[in-house]
């Protein structure tokens, strides 16, 4: 199967909802021609009129390598279309098993970074199960499904041990910390910029970078109020219709 | 339903055996201690305590132990536990604490509460708590068990002192108005790499709350929280197995850090 047909499966396995076995399974697929299936995929969104607005940096944290079984940062690009508003509402109907995790998301300026946000990613993996192999999520555009952002904030004298907590409901459900980032969220960004370079994409200034999870990812379920709050920056949240 | 005499003596023979010959003991629970007979393991470590102070052991505070709701699942409890802090429990800052001196050691980050006044009373609001701080510092406790695998239910843990062993504490005295102590970020490091993470709000929602817990129990046990007492509140995050040789930093934001250092086998 060809590079493009694999986009294909992906892109209409996410346009419809509908789970599909991992590419791996019948597939040859390494990790660079993993990332060449990923560009493809988004070429199709941007194709139909999607706008790229930055990328997302995943397994950044042992908690989450632990949880996928993947010890490699990986990384994905984010569109306009998986933007929520913060506050905003989101319904399940285009999503197969949405996950929810708080992060904290950096705005690229000319020099660095120009502001920090909290943040809330929704991951969805188009594999049944959410199983995969490391091929497998890096061509599934590593997972990536919807965001919102919180309010920017100038960017503080340290973000390596910020804080985290996902609620759910009101109810804490995951306390964290940047910390679990790389040990320090600009980590990330350095990491993001030779990861993105070696396939040919460079980071624009007014671009998003979500930096990664800092805490394990938790179901989402429809009616659900989710916020994630980080020390000093503020909160993200998003209302899930029933 | 409580224990005989004789069935809270052995307890405390068997805890104390396991500590001096540093082998583990089976599990007290069924063969001497009944599944949830909390207050049976209290008892057993009232008289561990009564016998340590007689040696000449100083009680400087207390430990605050199964402050998360996933331990407390896990434990089948809906409540913290206790254990008494000795003295000779406290390590230094970064000195070295020798791991052969400690059974099956883990550790773990908290904020310690100093207290500047008595809290004596059985119905206790965090305003009293509030009040009655004179200080926090950030601390590791490094916990231990006396039982076999760390094979513990509640009984177990409380009986054994709450699997306390050493605590080591900051430095720099923090006021609490200066400490978000619900959204403090907590990361406990060895050689430079994140090992558990974790905030305030991991200990029971805020470690204000597990103090509030802990004054109201001890003043209902006729021993109430004094000034000077040093409370460790809970932890912010998962425990860490001990590696020997090993140092680990914990930094709590606003707080600052500290530090244990352990020797290796040989010691």
């Amino acid at each position: 199967m060809s590079i493009s047909e694999m986009a294909v499966l992906l892109d209409d396995a996410a346009v419809d909802a509908t789970a599909i076995p991992q590419l791996t399974l019948s597939h040859e697929l390494d990790v660079d021609g993993a990332y060449a299936v990923q560009e493809a995929l988004i070429a199709r969104r941007l194709d139909r009129g999607q706008r790229l607005v930055g990328v997302k940096m995943g397994l950044t944290s042992r908690a989450k390598m632990a949880q996928v079984g993947v010890h490699e940062v990986i990384w994905g690009r984010l569109t306009d279309a998986m933007a929520v508003p913060d506050g905003g509402e989101l319904s399940l109907d285009g999503f197969i098993h949405p996950r929810v995790e708080p992060e904290i998301a950096f705005l690229l300026g000319e020099n660095g970074i120009a502001a920090v946000a909290p943040a809330l990613e929704i991951i969805d993996s188009r594999y049944a199960d959410f199983q995969f192999t490391h091929p497998d999520v890096v061509a599934d555009n590593t997972s990536g499904a919807a965001f919102v952002i919180g309010a920017w904030q100038p960017m503080p004298a340290g973000v390596d041990n910020l804080g985290v907590l996902l609620e759910v409901d009101g109810k804490v459900v995951q306390a964290g910390s940047t910390a679990a980032i790389l040990g320090d969220p600009r980590r990330a960004l350095t990491e993001g910029r030779a990861l993105t370079a070696r396939h040919g994409l460079a980071l624009e200034p007014g671009w998003v970078f979500l930096a990664g999870a800092a805490t394990a990812a938790v179901p989402l379920t429809p009616g659900a109020h989710v916020r994630a709050v980080v020390e000093t920056i503020g909160t993200a949240s998003l209302k899930v219709s029933r | 339903m409580s224990i005989g005499k004789e069935t809270l003596g052995e307890a405390v023979r068997l805890l104390r055996e396991a500590q001096e010959t540093r082998t583990p003991c089976a599990p007290l629970r069924e063969r001497l201690l009944p599944a949830g007979d909390v207050a049976s393991a209290y008892a057993v470590q009232r008289a561990m305590t009564e016998q340590a102070v007689a040696a000449g052991r100083r009680i400087v505070g207390a430990k605050i132990g199964l402050t998360n709701p996933a331990v407390q699942r896990q434990l089948g409890v809906d409540q913290p536990d206790f254990g008494v802090l000795f003295a000779d429990m406290a390590a230094f800052d970064g000195a070295e604490v020798d791991v052969t001196r400690i059974l099956q050691p883990k550790v773990e980050a908290e904020v310690a509460f100093v207290l500047g006044r008595d809290l004596p009373y059985e119905q206790v609001t965090v305003a009293d708590v509030v009040r009655a701080t004179d200080h926090l510092l950030p601390a590791i406790e490094i916990v231990g068990s006396r039982i076999a695998n760390w094979d513990i239910s509640i009984v177990d843990t409380v009986a054994d002192n709450a699997s306390s062993a050493m605590f080591v504490l900051g430095n720099r005295p923090v006021a609490l108005p200066d400490v978000d102590l619900r959204l403090c970020g907590m990361v406990l490091e060895h050689e430079g790499e994140p090992v558990s993470v974790g905030a305030g709000a991991a200990c029971l929602g805020n470690p204000l709350h597990a103090v509030a817990w802990l004054a109201q129990t001890m003043a209902a046990a006729g021993t109430p929280l004094r000034a000077g007492d040093v409370i460790l509140s809970g932890a912010l995050g998962p425990m860490v197995p001990v590696t020997p040789g090993a140092v680990y930093e914990a930094r709590i934001s606003g707080l600052g850090s500290v530090r244990t250092r352990f020797s290796g086998l040989a010691g």
